[in-house]
């Protein structure tokens, strides 16, 4: 059977600095993935090179059996990888709904022809467009704020909101850089239901964390990611309980 | 009379214009001192076919429109290749370049000697002798500017550009492409510029180079920055604003040898308070 | 015998763009400015030592003068204009069409003292004519801008090289956080390196129009030549602008063997888009 997404032998450097070095894993489909590792472990620069936004220097990823080598991002995007950000980088001059509209894919009027020489068609097309953002916007709990400004949400409601974002643009693997960083206990819970609701919906998660507390309660997989390597892969039981990657991980912190 | 009639029709033009500036530095973000040069290949291009009589008025601004989109896709493809400064130098060497085909060309141009005697704008046949004819058709011209600029603009495409001026990686990671709306952008503001281009030179029945030059650039420039980036009502608040601006120069009573250089002056001063005090302009918002 | 004449003329005329190329290089190395308002005070130089000149003064006050103008301008377009645009957080768009701005006021206010109509320096010297090889033939004044621009070239490198404020100069251009977080002060160092541009830009400001003579709006070209030519050289690397300056600048005048000269705007752009095309990252671009 082909893996559902796998990397083989990814390296990486910027300058003289290795960012990945020899990187290699596999992600089942159905599963929430958590990657963890020590701050510089290469987290992010995987995101990146899934979602073509990182050349690698060698190696290389598939996604269901193809080869995403030399793909660009929306190409990746409509193969149905989507990514987040850790700093979230959310349209914040626009609403909570118009960043949910503005990851749909596929949408009339997104070319300036048919906006100029089919106006009614395209308004129409909108309403329609709008009632399905409403409902992602729903499914993430911020109906409620479908209008506001972005700049006017909570940080936990931008977290939600980022999260909506990723389910518009329709793919089935969804790559979350810290999803669950900085909330309040509540808001934690939330995140942390959301996430798991998804993937009983079918969708498949890598998700980026690093409290041990949400990685037990959510991951199905873990990945521990050390100075740009694949240390270990398993449970997140036999990950968080092995003393030595406790030792990388929390070594000299505490 | 006559001074309204030909304020409100230049005005007109230049909201076209306006538009045309707006949409490619307002919207698509990218710095641009040449957007005079595909006006004037506009207005060169429709006063060769006229003074020729090779197509009547409408099909003459159609090929212009077309160059423009062209010529301006071609102009602004390697700002979005290249990083956004080298622009700055193709920008204005295509400016200059621009200038120097206008002026040393004489054959196609008429030189720096300009092209007189260029024909009126006819319609289904009827040329528009009278000159408050002329005035409605910059007016109409205009007004379908303004409603294809408000049309696209409240499309998912306008919503799409927006999300691009705020974070181009942000847009990129959803899988929209990011060159495309750009070029589009551009295309569209190769558009308005050669109608414009078209209407003012069938309106002044003559051209020469120093319309189109680095000068009519940066006047293009602070029309949008005094008017207000990426909004409808800046490009149009900017051009009526600033064609007043030399009526009430002649009034401070300048020396006519330096009038053109205090206008120069002005505009650079206005660039440069905009910038520091009000970069979203009078109507618009944050550049 | 043209051909060598035309050689001749481009490396003079070459040399002296160098130091506008190095200049601007300077300047957009550290503070990342494209700083187009460069042509105005490249202008502005040349103005202030021809009204000297022509009010008596000895030349060295003249040129001493216009250098001391040219970098109080650049100084108080860092700490004015730039430095505040910073403060705010200002996008590059703004930064750049508040140089432009700049440039459109140095320009105009001086066609506006000094008309548009094209000035010329009448220094009897200057006009000493040596013959080179035969036929060729070549001012004192041309002989000044390679001198003078072959020593500012050397200055430059010396001072970066070897200089602490030129050393500090190059840790904020490298890396602006970690100069603040050292205690280096960029925005004081960003005005010092403007100020040094803008004295450096002000040698080929008089000397250029020495020999071609002066108009307001002749800033731009020189500095489109210089910009192409740091592209081209590789941003960052102060031989490259220079040499790519002069190559540039031969290859133009060499054109005119060809193409008439109203076209060599063509000709300086066409180079850069073969550049831009075949290697944008420039020929001397530190390996990565």
């Amino acid at each position: 059977m082909t893996p559902y997404l796998q990397a083989s032998a990814v390296e990486v450097s910027f300058g003289g600095l290795r960012a990945l070095n020899d990187c290699s894993f596999t992600i089942q489909q159905g599963h929430i993935t958590c990657l963890v590792g020590p701050n510089g472990a290469g987290k992010t620069t995987i995101f990146n090179v899934i979602t073509g936004f990182l050349k690698p220097n060698s190696g290389s990823v598939t996604f269901k059996g193809q080869p995403l080598d030399g793909w660009k991002p929306q190409a990746i995007v409509a193969a149905g990888i989507a990514r987040t950000f850790q700093n979230l980088r959310l349209f914040v001059d626009l609403t909570a709904v118009d960043n949910v509209l503005a990851s749909l894919p596929g949408q009339t009027g997104e070319e300036p022809l048919a906006a100029i020489f089919r106006p009614f068609h395209v308004a129409a097309a909108q309403r329609r467009r709008r009632e399905e953002a409403l409902a992602i916007l729903d499914r993430v709990g911020l109906s409620a704020r479908s209008g506001d400004f972005v700049r006017n949400l909570s940080y936990g409601e931008q977290k939600l909101l980022i999260i909506a974002r990723v389910l518009a643009t329709g793919a089935e693997l969804l790559l979350l850089d810290e999803p669950a960083s900085g909330l309040s206990s509540g808001a934690l819970e939330d995140v942390m239901a959301l996430l798991r609701s998804l993937r009983n919906d079918g969708k498949t998660l890598l998700v980026v964390e690093h409290n041990t507390r949400v990685v037990q309660k959510i991951a199905d997989d873990v990945l521990f990611l050390h100075q740009g390597h694949l240390m270990a892969q398993g449970s997140p039981e036999t990950i968080v309980n092995d003393p030595a990657l406790a030792e990388i991980y929390f070594g000299g912190a505490i | 009379m006559d001074f309204w009639f030909s304020y409100i029709a230049l005005a007109s033009i230049y909201v076209l214009l306006g538009l045309s500036t707006n949409l490619l530095v307002g919207i698509a973000g990218i710095f641009s001192v040449s957007q005079a040069a595909v006006f004037g290949v506009g207005a060169y291009i429709v006063a060769f076919f006229l003074m020729n009589d090779i197509t009547s008025f409408l099909p003459a601004m159609a090929i212009a429109a077309v160059c423009c989109i062209a010529l301006n896709i071609l102009v602004t493809l390697p700002a979005l290749r290249v990083s956004g400064d080298y622009f700055v130098v193709t920008s204005f060497g295509i400016q200059l370049l621009a200038t120097a085909v206008f002026t040393n060309w004489t054959d196609g141009t008429g030189g720096a000697n300009g092209l007189p005697g260029i024909p009126p704008p006819d319609l289904a046949g009827k040329a528009l002798e009278e000159s408050w004819q002329v005035v409605l058709l910059c007016l109409g011209g205009m007004a379908l500017g303004c409603l294809i600029f408000w049309l696209v603009m409240r499309a998912p495409f306008g919503r799409l550009l927006r999300a691009i001026r705020e974070d181009e990686l942000a847009v990129a990671a959803t899988g929209k492409s990011v060159l495309r709306a750009k070029v589009s952008a551009a295309a569209l503001a190769g558009a308005f510029a050669g109608t414009a281009g078209g209407l003012y030179a069938t309106f002044l029945s003559f051209i020469d180079p120093s319309s189109f030059d680095l000068d009519a650039s940066i006047l293009l420039l602070t029309m949008v920055v005094v008017g207000g980036a990426r909004t409808l009502a800046g490009s149009i608040i900017g051009p009526f604003l600033l064609l007043a601006l030399p009526q009430i120069l002649t009034l401070v009573d300048i020396p006519t040898t330096i009038a053109a250089a205090a206008r120069q002056l002005i505009y650079g001063v206005l660039l440069i308070a905009f910038m520091l005090f009000r970069p979203q302009g009078l109507a618009g918002e944050k550049l | 015998m043209l051909a060598l004449q035309l050689l001749c003329n481009g490396i003079v005329t070459g040399c002296a763009l160098g130091v506008v190329a190095v200049s601007f290089s300077f300047v957009y190395a550290t503070t990342k400015i494209f700083h187009v308002a460069h042509a105005g005070v490249y202008t502005l130089g040349g103005y202030v030592a021809w009204s000297m000149l022509g009010h008596g003064f000895p030349t060295a006050v003249a040129v001493l003068t216009a250098i001391a103008a040219a970098t109080a301008l650049g100084a108080l377009i860092q700490g004015l204009l730039y430095a505040r645009l910073e403060r705010r957080k200002a996008t590059h768009l703004v930064v750049l069409i508040a140089s432009l701005g700049t440039l459109a006021v140095i320009q105009n206010i001086l066609a506006a003292v000094y008309t548009a109509d094209i000035l010329r320096f009448n220094l009897p010297w200057g006009a000493e004519v040596f013959r080179v090889a035969g036929n060729v033939r070549l001012t004192m004044t041309q002989l000044l801008t390679v001198v003078v621009s072959l020593v500012a070239y050397g200055g430059v490198m010396w001072f970066s090289n070897g200089t602490i404020l030129g050393k500090q100069i190059r840790a904020v251009a490298s890396n602006p956080f970690l100069a603040e977080i050292t205690r280096l002060q960029p925005r004081r160092v960003h005005i010092y390196v403007m100020a040094i541009a803008s004295a450096l830009v002000c040698l080929p400001g008089i000397l250029v129009p020495m020999d071609f003579g002066l108009q307001p709006y002749n800033g731009i070209t020189p500095l489109l030549t210089a910009t192409i030519a740091m592209i081209a050289g590789g941003v960052g690397s102060i031989t490259g602008a220079f040499v790519l300056a002069i190559v540039i600048t031969e290859l133009q005048n060499m054109s005119l063997l060809f193409i008439p000269g109203e076209w060599s705007i063509g000709v300086t752009f066409f180079i850069f888009v073969i550049f831009m095309l075949f290697r944008p990252t420039g020929l001397f671009a530190a390996a990565r």
